[in-house]
């Protein structure tokens, strides 16, 4: 066994314990007493701990106190009446910092620590929870990794405000927005905080990477959330897109070629499939409302896919094949 | 040709990153964080500069006494490696709190943890036996990557984790749960995931959009990751003989094949998406094409007063080419190399031959 020191108590007040070590016992002290303590009778239980002067034991016990109170240590005053009327005394209540027991399986812990092993987040405090919870992080080289990237001051201000419910303030296409955050998601490699704007009366979708300089956030608590907020559907997917847009919603019937027809299928579902042709290639029936969504995505298969109708858009894409081929 | 996959963003490219550029969001990132390896090793490296506050000490006993506690031994080793800290720290760390307690400090109201033969032991709790409360950041840390986790392809919606968050429920901050995230579906994730913790070879059949041809190759993959919507896959390439990252959606068939190769995990997470010779072009790029720089790794890019930019890019195939311009049409512009300026033209009479041959 590793020889221990010499306990404080057999120290002379010459030995300057280390604030760690003073911080360590005064929250075992605190801990352990189930009556508040005043300073007078912490000094006299940590014995020279503390210096020897009033004015300096004050500040060091406000310096400890402070920084316990910054990890998250509940440490609590009141003023006694009595014979010490006038006199702070402090205590801690560990049911109110220590985790209960969340009683979690061995299955369940094996399945946090393979979470926060393949989703990056940007921060630690994944590892600090796991360790929390009693699990071990996972040390071996990521063999399947998420990166969810929310590392910024940016992201961090907008997570804290859409969980305190502070109205946010931020540039956006030259404007000043000023959005009560409802709810934020991460969807096809951006993030997304969707709430109320006030500058447009309305509910609308922000995507944080084009937020235009810093992100205030104002006071906790400054409005409610819609009940039955449903942050996914707030968000319209690539699919929507094509049919959000000014124009009036039509379905074009578009001929994808063999090899492209898998994904379109995959992307829009087995109910867009019109028919099936022989050669394998596939006709289906895609919303198309917003043109310029429309044609991003027709011309990404280049030609592999043919617009058979109906009619004006078959013209438009015609239109703006001749444009570009100078005809 | 090789399956060469456009997409950057998270990794970035080396010589986005070496010019601090990249894809707006997430590449910006990893060029900050200069080689794109895990945040976390970045946000250590950092935290490990200088001597350590008594704050920081404090908090880490206090994680890391209940954990010890609860386990009764653990090596030294193995317990520094987990906290990220050097044995020197950790066991600077464990004597003070050994000679920590309350009063009278007799030794058996010392909190009970000593060294011995290389182990660390904590066999009678005294105080600071339970942990602290998990707190807002770290509830939502879990939150958010179970969330993420929960949303991979093959993840069981009534699995343990499941189970798990559903108990860290009540604990959550009210807001937590409309932070939402969306992972793309995609066949063979889960297979490929599986392949790569077994090192077991797959025969692939892989659909290449940029030759318009079908390759049938042996792989063993690596890792698998997701990347602005889309999952790949890391894979030793036994076709070229290289290392090659596939989009697991252009993926059409995967087959295990029997052979188990050695485990080589991937440990330089800066893996080239493109090899520095390739041909560059550079593009006047009007406001509505954005998307380009959003979506394409970029070798650099110019702001222009009206909104639009000149970006540089790297070209892998003169198709890959050909689609971008047709899909950004009057927006994109190419200035430079002059060879490529027909390519726009060319594509568009490509796709017009189909609509008159049809008409």
């Amino acid at each position: 066994m590793a020889r221990r020191t010499p306990p404080a108590s057999t120290r002379t007040a010459a030995v300057k314990t280390s604030q760690a070590e003073r911080m360590l016992n005064l929250l075992a002290l605190l801990v352990d007493r189930t009556q508040p303590l005043t300073l007078r009778q912490i000094r006299h239980e940590l014995r020279a701990q503390y210096p020897d002067g009033d004015e300096a034991a004050r500040a060091a016990f406000e310096r400890d106190k402070a920084a316990l109170r910054e990890m998250g240590i509940p440490f609590e005053m009141k003023t006694l009446g009595g014979d010490a009327a006038g006199e702070a005394a402090y205590w801690v209540n560990r049911a109110n910092y220590e985790l209960g027991d969340l009683r979690l399986t061995d299955a369940e812990r094996e399945a946090l620590q393979l979470a926060v092993a393949t989703v990056r987040l940007g921060a630690q405090h994944g590892d600090q929870a796991l360790w929390k919870l009693g699990v071990e992080r996972a040390l071996g080289p990521r063999t399947t990794v998420v990166d969810l990237g929310l590392d910024t001051e940016r992201t961090r201000t907008i997570t804290d405000a859409v969980m305190q419910r502070r109205t946010l303030h931020f540039g956006y296409k030259g404007e000043i927005r000023t959005v009560d955050p409802y709810g934020m998601l991460s969807r096809s490699g951006f993030w997304y905080v969707i709430g109320h704007d006030h500058l447009r009366g309305a509910q609308r979708v922000f995507r944080v990477d084009r937020i235009e300089g810093d992100v205030r956030a104002g006071a906790a608590q400054a409005f409610a959330r819609p009940k039955n907020f449903d942050v996914r559907a707030a968000v319209p997917t690539e699919q929507q897109m094509l049919a959000v847009g000014d124009g009036e919603i039509t379905t074009a019937r578009v001929l994808v070629d063999s090899t492209l027809a898998g994904g379109v299928r995959r992307d829009f579902g087995d109910g867009a499939v019109v028919c099936e042709h022989d050669s394998g290639s596939v006709e289906f029936a895609i919303p198309c409302a917003n043109l310029g969504a429309f044609r991003s995505w027709v011309f990404a298969m280049v030609d592999g896919a043919e617009v058979l109708g109906p009619r004006e858009i078959r013209d438009a894409v015609v239109g703006w094949l001749r444009e570009m081929a100078g005809r | 040709m090789a399956p060469r996959e456009r997409r950057p963003a998270r990794r970035g490219t080396a010589r986005s990153a070496a010019r601090g550029k990249g894809r707006a969001s997430r590449s910006a990132r990893s060029a900050a964080r200069g080689t794109g390896r895990p945040a976390r090793s970045a946000a250590r490296a950092t935290r490990r500069r200088g001597p350590r506050s008594a704050a920081e000490r404090v908090t880490g006993l206090l994680v890391m006494l209940p954990w010890v506690m609860a386990r009764t031994r653990v090596s030294i080793a193995t317990m520094a490696r987990q906290f990220d800290l050097t044995e020197a720290e950790l066991i600077e760390d464990l004597q003070m709190a050994a000679v920590c307690g309350v009063p009278p400090y007799t030794p058996d109201a010392l909190i009970d943890v000593f060294m011995d033969g290389g182990e660390v032991i904590a066999e009678v709790p005294l105080v600071f036996s339970r942990p602290l409360k998990l707190n807002t950041a770290e509830l939502f840390a879990l939150r958010v990557m179970g969330e993420a986790a929960l949303a991979m392809p093959g993840a069981a919606a009534d699995g343990p984790l499941a189970t798990a968050l559903a108990k860290l429920r009540p604990l959550m901050p009210a807001g937590a749960d409309t932070v939402a995230v969306d992972l793309p579906k995609a066949r063979f994730v889960k297979e490929l995931r599986a392949a790569v913790e077994t090192c077991e070879r797959q025969e692939i059949d892989y659909f290449s959009p940029s030759s318009r041809a079908r390759t049938t190759r042996a792989i063993t993959p690596r890792r698998v990751f997701e990347d602005a919507g889309r999952w790949y896959v890391t894979a030793d390439d036994h076709l070229s003989g290289a290392d090659r990252v596939f989009r697991i959606d252009r993926i059409e068939r995967v087959t295990p094949l029997g052979i188990r190769d050695e485990p080589r995990p991937l440990t330089d997470d800066d893996l080239p998406w493109f090899s520095a010779d390739l041909p560059t072009v550079t593009l006047r790029v009007g406001p509505e094409a954005r998307w380009i720089v959003e979506t394409y790794p970029y070798v650099q890019r110019t702001e222009r007063a009206d909104g639009g930019l000149e970006v540089t890019l790297s070209v892998t195939s003169e198709h890959w080419l050909g689609r971008l311009l047709l899909r950004a049409g009057r927006s994109a512009e190419v200035l430079e190399p002059a060879t490529y300026r027909g390519i726009g033209v060319m594509t568009a009479r490509r796709v017009l031959a189909r609509y008159e041959a049809g008409a």
